[in-house]
């Protein structure tokens, strides 16, 4: 199989929905500017572009009619590259990664551009028109709302308060870290808006503090232990990754962050969805041959505290190398765009740290994990 | 000069009023500037204005009427933005109450104002003849004094004094604004300290603690005889010191017994009171201090009202006192100040005084008896003016007691003799004049007042719970007269009789009444009655009488119009969304609060709120968003603060008009009915493409969410299921039309099932007991 390589990263800025900077920023035009950030700093040759893949998990309004042919026109990029939108929710552009992965193998394409996006503030959570099926909501949780996922999977592995907040603390601390020595700068596309320029993420809350959180409300269920400060905030964002052979990557010079050895999903129970990671990254990992001690970098989504604290746990992660500039509960959690986001950081990080492996993984809404193992590149 | 439009405000002076001013301008929608200070340390220059907003909207009751209102407020401070003062029309100086700073500030204002823009100060306190010292002939043309009341949003009177140099122009100007564009009523005042309400309202106030100390009475029986027997608000007189803050009573005292005449009463009764100062000491303010005369005191079982014992000083839990009864408790004034003991002998001591004291000031500071007792009514909340009390008292007796107690008698009061300083004649109300003669009390153009109607003339159609008025040039007005305006059978009947009428002989209906609250909804007790013995054929019929009588109004061959003023909730909600129009006074808190009471909507409320979310700009299409924007409000039994937000919450269509001032809601109904009438055609049926169950389960959805949060209880969980299943269309599939018919006949359906349940029953009965709603 051809080597693939993840040959470029970039993001937005990633801002509270509703009240943040991005909040007045159509979703299409967010992804556009992002790729045209990543066409940038890359170098690709559009031209050569087989297909713009965007992920998003609520792809209707201004996320509608297959945003990414949309995102495609707005973004210049020639007519001939192709655009197809993604949903597997939250795992939506990890997804458009593996895609690629797969096109390239059966002889589809050289070059791909993964994107993901997802404007919170402009189309609800669940969408405009919800409409459950009534004889599957009554057999089955899978209409069920994320926190109350979180709090049965604190349920299920006695994952009490204090170490929900603990890890959101740290989470926090890392992401202010991070921005402050200006490591996050390099993946970060300025956006233009109307109220002029966007640069820096709006979500990091650097002061927050273990007795800060302590004080806060349960956010879902009056005798729960998740809060808004254990989960990560409803986010505007966009993200991208440029996916290629690593034939055609130094063909063309372009900078080669990391391979892709291996992927996976899988399915999991409704009602715990958090729990996702945990067989997807055990079935990647095996087919990649390694176990969660090789692994040097690890971006492990934080839907919630709890189902982090979970995977970690069961997964065997060392805290120490899982979100190493902070998760989703600082960062964000613009739903589509988040699996572009944690495969590009882990590939930068995995360059920027050193090491050999990388993991990239996170839960689905519905039940499902999705994961994928990233190899250093010589 | 002639009258100028106000198109820009200027507000100097940030603090409370200058604020709440700036709020009320604001909430007329015209853009205000908002200046104070500079900080003495801090690097924002305009941080007192921002804060004064910032405070604002977070303060209860709100000053802001929408947030769209706060938005019109620009903030700055008075170094670097004076100059703005160019760009106003109207310049209100709401600064702390010294004449050197106002002075001051009236040069630095000359130099930067343009000729003919108002400059007004909201000194409650200083002459105006002492503010105007040192300036221009120019200036004093622009010049006066605009006396608010606190919360300005809420209080409707503006006192206005004018000088001898004022413009009548520029004091037109200024008076037409406060009125029509910020909701006053225009108190003509002199320019004598106080003006007119402060100085009667400081004067029985002092009375009443005097009283109450020198007979040894409990604050709560003292406020029980000064409160609703004498129509004053529940706060009496210690209740109401509470409120303003008690550490306002020695500046007042301090200004007035500085400034009024050596011979005035005020004089003989200004004192202060140990136990007054020493609480003022100690920081029991009132309600905005540790504590006042009354307080909240939190202990182990919650939250306890206590009160201050006057002699001893210390405080006690409150007691119910034993109060005036009979006709005295009723409004019968000469009943209460006649009745025998303590509560006679206090009512006659604040009363009896007050009233001859407020006689005292005609023309000293009010030209007419009219202008005294509408600052006191709509300064002071009284129900009745001194001259309407001294009326119901009679001015003989009040004379005559006073000549027995050796108390001079007003000139007023001799002028007056055995008269009544009010009557009617030929449909007209009338005052009675210093010159001895009758004349008639004369509304401002656009002031239209039922009461007045009323007084001329007899009802078209009339019963136990409605009346139907001829309100003038082929308009009829629709009134509601039960108890809080309840709704029931009665009016749909009398509905249903005034729809032929209007229809041959008239041409349009203006639904409207001169109450306070528009309407309470339905007359809950009634229903009760019928609830406890099974009537259900009963409750159906009024449930089906209602629909078909509001629908009746919807479809009639004439515009209808809703013009409510206050709380419009439930059943006095529906019966507005079935008005082609509505003409709202800006003080409308409505809602559809059904579920509260354990019921849903049943007279057509849900189908018109439907109709009206569809309608509504940025809804998203599909059969969703609709339903759950109506589900969200309507399950949460949300009601609007205001008219501008009973828009947001789509009670009112974006066309429906908003009235500032309360007294020209009728005329401004009326005209917006006679607007309609040429090439009126009733609106056509909707029809409706409802989500059915996939809709009732994810409403249900949400639902839950709710109560797993723990802001729904079990039973909420019931009563919003059955919302969802009318608003989500029942049985109804996603690809079937729904007609209004369909929806009503749901509605009702679900509505009788509700009805029965217990736990419904219970909600009823628990809010016609305490007035607030059972969480079961």
């Amino acid at each position: 199989m051809q080597s693939v390589v993840i040959a470029g990263y970039a993001r937005s800025p990633f801002h509270l929905a509703g009240k943040g900077a991005l909040a007045r920023v159509r979703p299409d035009d967010l992804a556009a500017q992002v790729i045209r950030g990543l066409i940038g700093k890359t170098g690709v040759d559009p031209a050569d572009v087989e297909d713009l893949i965007v992920g998003c998990a609520f792809p209707e309004g201004e996320q509608g009619l297959n945003v990414a042919r949309l995102i495609g026109l707005l973004a210049d990029l020639p007519l001939s590259v192709g655009g197809m939108t993604v949903n597997r929710f939250c795992g939506s552009s990890m997804s458009a990664v593996q895609i690629a992965m797969g096109q390239i193998a059966v002889g589809a394409g050289d070059v791909f551009i993964c994107a993901g996006v997802e404007s919170m503030s402009r189309v609800p959570m669940m969408g405009f028109n919800p409409l459950p099926n009534p004889e599957l909501a009554k057999k089955s949780a899978v209409y069920m709302g994320m926190g109350e996922t979180a709090e049965n999977v604190a349920e299920k592995y006695q994952i009490g308060r204090a170490d929900q907040e603990a890890l959101a603390v740290e989470s926090q601390k890392r992401a202010a870290a991070a921005r402050a020595a200006g490591k996050l700068a390099d993946e970060i596309v300025p956006i233009e808006t109307r109220g002029g320029t966007v640069s820096e993420d709006g979500t990091i809350r650097p002061d927050t503090t273990a007795d800060a959180l302590a004080g806060l409300k349960p956010a879902f269920d009056a005798k729960g232990s998740v809060t808004a400060g254990t989960s990560s905030p409803l986010t505007d964002g966009a993200s991208a990754v440029l996916v290629a052979t690593e034939d055609y990557a130094r063909k063309h010079n372009l900078p080669i962050l990391a391979r892709i050895k291996s992927v996976s999903i899988s399915g999991c129970a409704p009602e715990t969805m958090g729990l996702g990671p945990i067989e997807a990254s055990r079935k990647a990992m095996e087919r990649a041959g390694i176990t969660a001690a090789d692994l040097d970098v690890v971006e492990l989504n934080e839907a919630f505290a709890s189902q982090a604290l979970a995977c970690i746990k069961d997964i065997g992660l060392d805290p120490a190398k899982t979100n190493i500039d902070g998760g989703a509960i600082a960062i964000g959690h613009p739903l589509g765009a988040t699996g572009a986001r944690i495969v590009g950081k882990a590939a930068s990080l995995l360059k920027r740290e050193g090491g050999r492996y990388a993991l990239a993984t996170q839960c689905i809404g519905g039940g499902q994990g999705i994961a994928t193992i990233l190899e250093a590149v010589e | 000069m002639s009258e100028q439009a106000i198109r820009k405000v200027c507000v100097i002076g940030a603090g409370t009023m200058g604020a709440g001013i700036a709020a009320q301008v604001a909430n007329a929608g015209v853009p205000v500037l908002l200046l104070d200070i500079v900080p003495k340390d801090g690097s924002n220059r305009n941080a007192i204005a921002e804060g004064a907003v910032a405070k604002m909207l977070k303060t209860e009751p709100a000053p802001f009427m929408s947030k769209a209102a706060a938005r019109l407020v620009e903030t700055g401070n008075i170094e670097d933005h004076l100059e703005k003062v160019a760009e106003c029309d109207w310049v209100i100086e709401a600064v702390i109450e010294r004449l050197d700073i106002k002075q001051g500030l009236y040069a630095k204002l000359e130099a930067v104002k343009r000729p003919g823009t108002a400059v007004s100060s909201n000194t409650s306190t200083i002459p105006l003849a002492n503010l105007v010292e040192g300036r221009s002939d120019a200036f004093r043309r622009d010049f006066l004094i605009t006396h608010f009341f606190n919360p300005p949003r809420y209080m409707r009177l503006l006192e206005i004094v004018t000088g001898p140099a004022t413009d009548a122009g520029v004091a037109a100007a200024v008076e037409r604004f406060a009125d029509v564009a910020m909701g006053k009523t225009v108190v003509h005042a002199k320019d004598t300290p106080g003006f007119i309400a402060n100085r009667i309202g400081t004067y029985w106030i002092q009375l009443g603690l005097n009283a109450a100390f020198d007979m040894g009475l409990s604050v709560e029986l003292a406020d029980a005889v000064a409160g609703p027997p004498m129509g004053v608000p529940k706060t009496g007189i210690f209740g109401l010191v509470d409120l303003v803050g008690i550490d306002l009573m020695p500046h007042l005292q301090e200004s007035l017994t500085a400034t009024l005449p050596d011979d005035d009463q005020y004089h003989a009764i200004a004192q202060s009171h140990p136990l007054i100062d020493k609480m003022i000491a100690e920081g029991f303010t009132g309600r905005k201090g540790k504590g006042g005369f009354y307080r909240l005191a939190r202990d182990t079982d919650g939250r306890r009202k206590e009160a201050i014992d006057l002699a001893a000083g210390e405080y006690r839990p409150a007691i119910k006192p034993l109060g005036p009864t009979g006709p005295a408790a009723r409004g019968d004034l000469r009943a209460l100040v006649e009745t025998k003991g303590v509560i006679g002998d206090y009512a006659w001591a604040v009363l009896g005084d007050t009233l001859a004291y407020a006689a005292g000031l005609v023309p000293s500071a009010a030209a007419d008896v009219v202008a005294i007792d509408d600052a006191m009514k709509l300064g002071y909340n009284w129900k009745a003016g001194p001259f309407e009390m001294i009326d119901r008292l009679g001015a003989k007796y009040l004379a005559g007691r006073l000549e027995a107690e050796g108390k001079p008698v007003p000139q007023m009061l001799r002028i007056a003799g055995e008269r009544t300083f009010y009557r009617v004649e030929n449909g007209q109300r009338r005052f009675l004049g210093l010159d001895g003669e009758y004349h008639d009390v004369v509304r401002p153009e656009g002031v239209l007042r039922l009461a007045d109607i009323k007084l001329a003339s007899k009802p078209l159609l009339k019963n136990a719970s409605a009346a139907l008025w001829d309100v003038g040039d082929g308009v009829v007005a629709l009134e509601f007269t039960g108890k809080m305006n309840a709704l029931d059978g009665d009016v749909m009947k009398l509905i249903l009789q005034a729809i032929p009428l209007i229809q041959s002989q008239y041409k349009a209906l203006v639904i409207y009444n001169d109450a306070d609250s528009f309407s309470a909804g339905a007359n809950l007790g009634l229903a009760l009655f019928a609830l406890n013995i099974a009537a259900w054929g009963e409750i159906e019929k009024l449930v089906a009488g209602g629909q078909m009588a509001y629908k009746g109004l919807k479809y009639a061959p004439f515009p209808v119009v809703g013009a409510p003023a206050g709380l419009a909730v439930g059943g006095g909600c529906e019966i507005l969304l079935h008005c082609d129009a509505i003409q709202a006074h800006a003080e409308l808190y409505t809602g559809l609060v059904e579920c509260g009471v354990g019921l849903i909507p049943g007279w057509g409320g849900n189908g018109e709120m439907i109709e009206r979310a569809r309608n509504a700009k940025m809804m998203p299409k599909g059969p969703m968003p609709s339903v759950a924007k109506v589900f969200e409000t309507v399950s949460t039994a949300t009601v609007s603060k205001s008219a501008a937000e009973a828009k947001e919450l789509l009670f009112l269509r974006p066309e429906d008009g908003i009235t500032m001032n309360r007294d020209r809601l009728l005329h401004d109904a009326k005209q917006k009915a006679l607007s309609m009438v040429e090439g009126y055609t009733p609106p056509e049926a909707p029809t409706f493409r409802l989500p059915g169950e996939s809709g009732h389960v994810a409403l249900n959805m949400a639902a839950e969410g709710f109560r797993k949060r723990g802001l729904a209880t079990d039973y909420d969980m019931v009563v919003s299921d059955a919302l969802a299943r009318v608003l989500s269309g029942g049985e109804a599939d996603l690809v079937d039309t729904v007609s209004e018919q369909d929806l009503l006949g749901l509605e009702r359906e679900t509505f009788m099932r509700l009805v029965r349940e217990p736990r419904s029953i219970a909600r009823v009965e628990h809010m016609l007991g305490t007035g607030k709603p059972l969480r079961n």
